[in-house]
């Protein structure tokens, strides 16, 4: 783990993590929205990637998914390149603003994802995804036909539906009521038992307190990586910039 | 579970990524055939059919064409194939161009999301795309070859059969090149410069071939096949091999078509989206808007020359040099192909004549951006101290003046191409400036139309959106027609063609009228 300064590096490196990246870079016509960034996610770490908005959280989540191009550096998944066949059946992405085909149901992108992804007993899976998150009755909807918070309960479906390694999920628990929260959290708590890397991109000071570890960028650095702790945060960023800090 | 038709069950039961990839995709085309409206499909095909069949029946007797004189075919056989090649290789420059920004496919975003992100084989995934994408684009452009054929066969040596098929093998085979060059530039994922440097050597390389009376482009040897039955020897051999080679660039596109990036895929997945919905609505301005997005054409921070003060006259001037090196090359690239169609009009067919005016109004709608900024803003424009029609009327000056400057452009280079320049530069100087104003207030009344003016009158709508591409047709179509109808010597063409400025001018009023009541209309309402 790389980082100097008020960088607290508490988690060692993982050389065989499922989530690395390295010196990590992505400018635009000269503008550095992700500069020199280190990590090392390791299996079942679930880390809590904060910072004010534009500091290059999702550009980092849209480099591992392989969406970006990296300008320098590198990020592996499970030791692969992103965007190869091998990482994109470990890795998993949740993104801020859900997508669905227009004349698909949302049952119909589960079964398309779980069967894209060789997920086993994938009508079972269907089914507790669907109960648990509360989407019963839903079913037949099409994307259009759903409220914002139904929208980003059926894309966080649509994550968990496959098998992964590695969860990347982008402000997952933006327009979910209180219930569909303790049921995401309780839903990520398995995930990293049963040995995923996650990393949550969040502004919310609970998702930070369930985190193994927090990793806080600013202006596209690495500003801090070390334990979810108030005090060192709150030195960092301004209450402002980081809800609850 | 999901009972909703046949996709459920056959996705889950597919054995593998790819078979379930394609049995939703086959779900999906099933669900949209079964909520098509099949006999309104079937019915705007044969009124579109029963229209085509008319025009050319009615071009067919209108033309008369009589048989090319001996020097005038000698010229096309060894001037045309460098002619065509250097209009094909700026296509397959645009079509580069437009790899290297992550086109030419449109993929939903959802198939960026769900599917380019799973473990399938990209190019697997893509190929249908690009397929349909093909067979879209080549059929069109061999029908536009075969119809082209038919007239020209009446002119020139060689059978109807031949000149049908030349012709429509090289409609086909242009829009497969420029696909194919696009896939490989996206696949690739060629720089826009390096994409850009590549098109520029082909337009070089064939402009070579012209001066030096060469064949060797690969550009050069579709326009050999092009005039394939006036061909004989190494130059019928040569279209063989542009056709070759064309196919070549085609086959290396879609075998890299895997290496698309998908940041660009997202974007223009969204932009697509958007531009589509815009077409079903006949909004041409915002599908301009966010073709301009699409190709990235932001005008320049620094203009080409600082002027400054606030009239409408200057504000329009500051748009213009505003204009990216992108904008400036297309106005002047659209001139040069308006001269070169309407010299192959005279030198081949009329019925070129009726690609120049649809050209031109491309142009015009560029000119015309300062006024569809107005009236993008309508609130702005309320706020101001002057009539909308008033306004209107002065933020049409300076357009139709570089319009007026882009058809003298024309003019000069359907002289430089052609083998008559008196006739050409005298046709542009009696038709340039009404042509001008027509243009312009075709293309003001295009890009102030409002799509939802007449949303439940979708006929009228339609009308109304077709109206001033239709004028810039007829407008582009009837002064070359009728300086190529009149018998006789050079004076007689251009009296014909200074006739038909009479028209134009009842156009021109036409449309200055219908604005005027537009723009007050719309004030009437707001207040």
């Amino acid at each position: 783990m790389s980082g100097g300064g008020a960088i607290a590096a508490t988690s060692g490196g993982h050389s065989d993590a499922p989530l690395t990246a390295h010196a990590l870079g992505r400018t635009y016509d000269g503008y550095v929205a992700l500069g020199a960034f280190d990590l090392d996610v390791g299996a079942g770490e679930l880390v809590a990637l904060i910072g004010p908005n534009g500091a290059g959280k999702t550009t980092f989540l849209n480099l591992a998914a392989g969406l970006l191009d990296p300008t320098s550096g590198e990020v592996r998944i499970a030791g692969h390149v992103p965007g190869s066949l091998e990482a994109r059946a470990e890795l998993s992405y949740l993104p801020d603003s859900p997508v669905f085909y227009e004349d698909l149901s949302v049952a119909e992108h589960l079964e398309y994802v779980a069967a894209l992804h060789g997920a086993e007993d994938p009508e079972a899976r269907i089914d507790e995804l669907i109960s648990r998150l509360g989407l019963d009755g839903w079913e037949d909807a099409l994307g259009s036909e759903l409220s914002k918070g139904m929208k980003q309960k059926a894309s966080i479906a649509l994550a968990l539906v496959r098998p992964f390694k590695v969860l990347l999920a982008d402000e997952p628990l933006d327009g979910l009521d209180p219930p569909s929260r303790d049921t995401l959290f309780a839903m990520l708590a398995e995930t990293k038992a049963a040995g995923a890397a996650i990393v949550v991109s969040t502004h919310r000071p609970d998702v930070i307190a369930a985190a193994d570890r927090c990793v806080a960028i600013r202006d596209g650095r690495l500003a801090y990586d070390g334990k979810p702790d108030p005090k060192v945060l709150s030195e960092i960023f301004d209450r402002s910039e980081l809800e609850g800090v | 579970m999901s009972g909703a038709d046949q996709s459920a069950g056959t996705v889950l039961a597919a054995p593998d990524p790819v078979a379930a990839m394609k049995a939703m995709r086959s779900a999906r085309r099933r669900r949209y055939v079964q909520r098509a409206d099949v006999m309104e499909v079937l019915y705007r095909v044969y009124l579109g059919a029963i229209a085509a069949l008319f025009v050319l029946a009615f071009l067919a007797g209108a033309l008369h064409e009589v048989p090319a004189d001996p020097s005038s075919v000698a010229g096309i056989r060894t001037d045309a194939p460098a002619i065509i090649g250097i209009a094909v290789a700026v296509i397959v420059l645009a079509g580069l161009r437009a790899g290297a920004r992550g086109g030419p496919l449109a993929i939903e975003a959802a198939e960026v999301r769900y599917t380019l992100l799973a473990p399938v084989s990209r190019r697997t995934a893509l190929r249908p795309a690009a397929l349909s994408q093909l067979r879209t684009a080549t059929l069109s452009g061999a029908i536009f070859g075969a119809v082209v054929g038919n007239f020209v066969f009446r002119r020139f040596p060689g059978s109807a059969v031949e000149w049908i098929g030349s012709l429509a093998a090289f409609g086909a085979l242009v829009p497969a090149v420029v696909l194919g060059a696009a896939l490989v530039a996206s696949g690739r994922r060629l720089r826009i410069g390096v994409a850009s440097a590549a098109g520029l050597v082909l337009i070089a390389w064939s402009a070579l071939d012209l001066a030096l009376g060469w064949n060797s482009s690969p550009t050069t040897m579709l326009g050999d096949l092009a005039t394939l039955p006036l061909q004989h020897g190494a130059s019928a051999w040569l279209a063989a091999l542009g056709a070759a080679l064309a196919l070549a660039v085609l086959a290396a596109g879609l075998l890299g078509i895997g290496g698309l990036a998908l940041e660009a895929a997202q974007r223009r997945a969204q932009l697509v989206a958007e531009m589509r919905f815009s077409a079903s609505v006949q909004d041409l301005r915002t599908v301009i808007l966010l073709r301009r997005q699409l190709a990235s054409e932001r005008p320049r921070r620094k203009p080409w020359i600082r002027i400054r003060g606030g009239s409408i006259w200057r504000r329009d001037w500051q748009s213009f040099l505003r204009w990216p090196v992108v904008r400036v090359v297309r106005v002047v690239l659209i001139a040069v192909a308006a001269g070169g169609i309407a010299v192959g009009g005279f030198d081949l067919t009329p019925v070129l004549f009726a690609l120049v005016g649809p050209l031109l109004f491309i142009a015009a709608l560029d000119l015309i951006e300062p006024l569809a900024q107005e009236s993008d803003h309508p609130t702005r424009r309320l706020l101001l101290p002057r009539p909308g029609s008033e306004l209107m009327r002065t933020h049409l000056t300076a357009p139709a003046v570089v319009m007026a400057v882009v058809l003298l452009g024309a003019a000069v280079a359907a002289a430089a191409i052609g083998e008559n320049p008196g006739l050409a530069l005298g046709v542009g100087g009696v038709v340039f400036l009404p042509l001008a104003v027509v243009l312009v207030c075709a293309a003001a009344l295009s890009a102030t139309n409002d799509p939802y003016e007449f949303v439940l009158n979708p006929q009228m709508a339609n009308v109304v959106s077709l109206a001033p591409i239709v004028v810039a047709l007829i407008a582009g179509f009837v002064p070359l027609f009728a300086a190529w109808k009149a018998e006789g010597s050079d004076s007689t063409r251009l009296g014909a063609a200074l006739s038909t400025d009479f028209i134009l001018i009842i156009f021109a009023m036409i449309g200055l009228g219908v604005l005027a009541w537009r723009f007050n209309k719309r004030e009437r309402e707001a207040m």
